[in-house]
């Protein structure tokens, strides 16, 4: 119960008219970064971090969230609309949304999708109200090692269950860690990496590696295919968006177990990338009417949505609770925590009660927002679509120089950007993943630090980790999903000698 | 035309040397334990470790020819090559013009460049959009939000 007068207390801050309104332009600018190719909610995140730093952290991270939610629903708009997933976590609803949209029924397609899509939501904010703050209360009690335990179960469950090739996901993770060492060492004071070169002494921000790994990176990955916006009619019949939601109860099942699969994966770090993929399958398998999937079927829609906006919601849950993001944006956003001198992780439930739950409840009110406006604003965002790449294109260039530049000044930060881009494309052409890199420069040093505190503590003994049942089995468990993928292919391999090739382009083209 | 296994080999290169650097970098800082508990470097160290041992499993993935990735034979056609060089060789200059003519000057030529000259834009509509890029960005930064981009070494010079 307590929980529930917390959020009571929470709407209080969240429902004002100042937030409402910053609610509305995160939305709006949320969506427009989700419908433009080669801006995502990461980097729009990052864009609007500076602009954050003179407002109270509450109203900032009511800001940011929102922009996240529309970004989220923004991506659903052009993957429907025009085939043209707007966010990576949205292909998955082309493969049924688009097809139901050229059927004549894009009403119908994007009706569903935003209904499915706070439903997810929903639950996830759901979780977090009841959850987040029994988490933190467990969290509270840990120590180093501890902490350090659930780093490393969170950077395991990226490899055991991200999706992408488990030694491509190792190696995106390491060079995360290696960047996010650059410059001064927090423990010993002394200078790591910069490979003679002065300037590297700051670190390398994130927000310099988001702009170039998603922003320049997805914009090269764009550019390579011709764009064909030829949008079906983007007109709304508002009569049918209520039939459509109507609708909705019908494929509960569909529902809540899409919503199971988002909570879960955005928990652990799979992200709502792989959850939209996943919970896809698994409806594609189980679903009576499976085999017209494809063909734009309502579940087809419904499952990859649901589990989407879950797992982009329940993220921010571990960020909350134990400092550690369950997605790309969650872990810009956690940046953005520790630039207004926050500290994510257990005593932000203790020292920001206001922050905690105006947050939690400015998540039920901003999905309202982000419905509505989404729903109101498709015809506008649509016509977006039909200005040319080419003009579009060069502006994403100057926003990501821009942003860049002015994380800290430096021109030496959009020189390793534009790097960064070249990075993130060959990484995205060549299906390495890019959550887990970003994830492992934000909290890189939080996880090395308890790493060596907890040696400190020990004398340099391994053993720690085994000192009690929570640390034993959260070490044991994160051994367990590293090993996860060589099992798979173990039994892949007892089962059926040969593989055949053709099985993993298939399943590598639903990674990304 | 380049292929998935050069592009896997490139890529698996690219990561291996950064880890190698990595490496022996951090070994400066020291690697092992000291007095102080865990040196510096071991972190850093143990990371470019991994880092080249998985670039090598990726290289060795990448070009084996009975590696299911090989099947996969063009990653990028002469005409993709040339739409990502048409997207990038632009957008390099204009950060390499940002020291001398300051990020106004430079992102305002490189709208016009880009829209004009592959006559994508007839040159007043490229000319307008360029200045409205150039004011935008004014506004926003250096008015609304104080945020000073730089102005150039050119501007510089004439006294700005």
């Amino acid at each position: 119960m307590d929980n529930l007068q917390e959020l009571l207390h929470g709407f209080t801050i969240a429902v004002t008219v100042p937030h409402l309104v910053l609610m509305a332009v995160g939305v709006l600018l949320g969506i427009l970064v989700g419908v433009l190719p080669g801006l995502g909610a990461p980097n729009g995140v990052s864009l609007l971090l500076p602009l954050t730093f003179g407002m109270q952290p509450v109203s900032a991270i009511i800001l940011l969230s929102s922009m996240y939610w529309g970004a989220l629903f923004g991506g659903s708009v052009t993957s429907i609309l025009f085939n043209i997933p707007g966010e990576p976590s949205s292909v998955a609803t082309t493969f049924d949304g688009y097809p139901m949209a050229r059927d004549g029924r894009p009403t119908t397609a994007l009706a569903t999708a935003f209904g499915s899509a706070a439903f997810g939501a929903l639950i996830g904010v759901i979780l977090i109200t009841f959850l987040a703050s029994w988490v933190a209360q467990v969290a509270l009690a840990f120590g180093p090692p501890e902490y350090f335990a659930v780093y490393f179960l969170a950077f395991a469950s990226f490899v055991g269950m991200g999706g992408a090739a488990p030694i491509k996901t190792v190696v995106a993770l390491a060079i995360g860690f290696a960047i996010a060492a650059i410059g001064i060492d927090t423990v010993s004071g002394s200078v790591r990496l910069t490979m003679g070169v002065d300037e590297l002494v700051k670190g390398v921000s994130f927000v310099v590696a988001v702009m170039g790994l998603f922003g320049i990176g997805e914009l090269l990955v764009a550019v390579e295919e011709e764009f064909h916006a030829r949008a079906v009619s983007s007109k709304i019949d508002w009569r049918e968006v209520f039939r459509a939601v109507g609708r909705l109860p019908r494929h509960s099942v569909a529902l809540l177990r899409s919503a199971a699969i988002g909570c879960w994966m955005g928990i652990t770090p799979g992200g709502p990338t792989a959850a939209s993929f996943m919970s896809y399958g698994i409806a594609r398998r189980f679903s009576r009417r499976g085999r017209y999937f494809g063909t734009g079927e309502v579940e087809g829609i419904i499952s990859p949505e649901t589990a989407d906006h879950a797992a982009g919601t329940s993220a921010l849950l571990p960020m909350l609770s134990l400092g550690i993001p369950g997605s790309a944006t969650a872990a810009v956003m956690m940046g953005g925590l520790m630039i207004w001198g926050l500290n994510p992780g257990p005593m932000l439930f203790v020292d920001q009660k206001d922050f905690v739950w105006g947050l939690i409840a400015s998540m039920y009110v901003g999905n309202i927002v982000a419905v509505a406006l989404v729903l109101l604003t498709v015809p506008v965002f649509a016509a977006l679509m039909r200005i040319p790449f080419v003009v579009i294109a060069p502006l994403i260039v100057i926003i990501c120089v821009v942003g860049a530049y002015s994380v800290s000044n430096s021109y030496l930060d959009v020189v390793m950007m534009l790097g960064f881009g070249i990075v993130g494309y060959l990484f995205k052409k060549l299906f390495y993943p890019l959550a887990p890199l970003v994830l492992a420069i934000v909290i890189g040093d939080k996880a090395e630090d308890a790493f060596r505190q907890s040696m400190l503590l020990s004398k340099g003994s391994l053993g720690i980790f085994f000192a009690n049942k929570l640390v034993t089995c959260l070490i044991v468990g994160g051994i367990a999903l590293l090993l996860l993928p060589l099992a798979l292919q173990l039994a892949r391999l007892l089962r059926k000698p040969a593989p055949s090739a053709n099985e993993t382009t298939v399943q590598e083209k639903v990674i990304i | 035309m380049i292929s998935r296994r050069a592009l896997e080999l490139a890529t698996a290169i690219l990561t291996g040397s950064f880890g190698a650097a990595v490496v022996v970098s951090s070994l400066d800082n020291g690697i092992g334990w000291s007095s102080a508990g865990v040196d510096a470097g071991t972190f850093p160290f143990l990371t470019g470790i991994i880092i080249v041992l998985g670039s090598l499993y990726n290289l060795v993935r990448g070009v084996l020819p009975a590696a299911s990735l090989a099947n996969v034979r063009i990653a990028i056609t002469p005409l993709e090559l040339r739409r990502l060089a048409g997207l990038f060789v632009p957008a390099a200059i204009f950060v390499a013009a940002i020291p001398l003519l300051g990020m106004y000057l430079a992102s305002a030529g490189y709208v016009f460049a880009v829209l004009a000259i592959p006559r994508h834009q007839s040159v007043p509509r490229a000319l307008a959009m360029s200045a409205a890029t150039a004011l935008a960005l004014y506004v926003v930064f250096e008015r609304m939000f104080q945020v000073s981009l730089p102005h150039g070494a050119l501007a510089a010079a004439l006294g700005f």
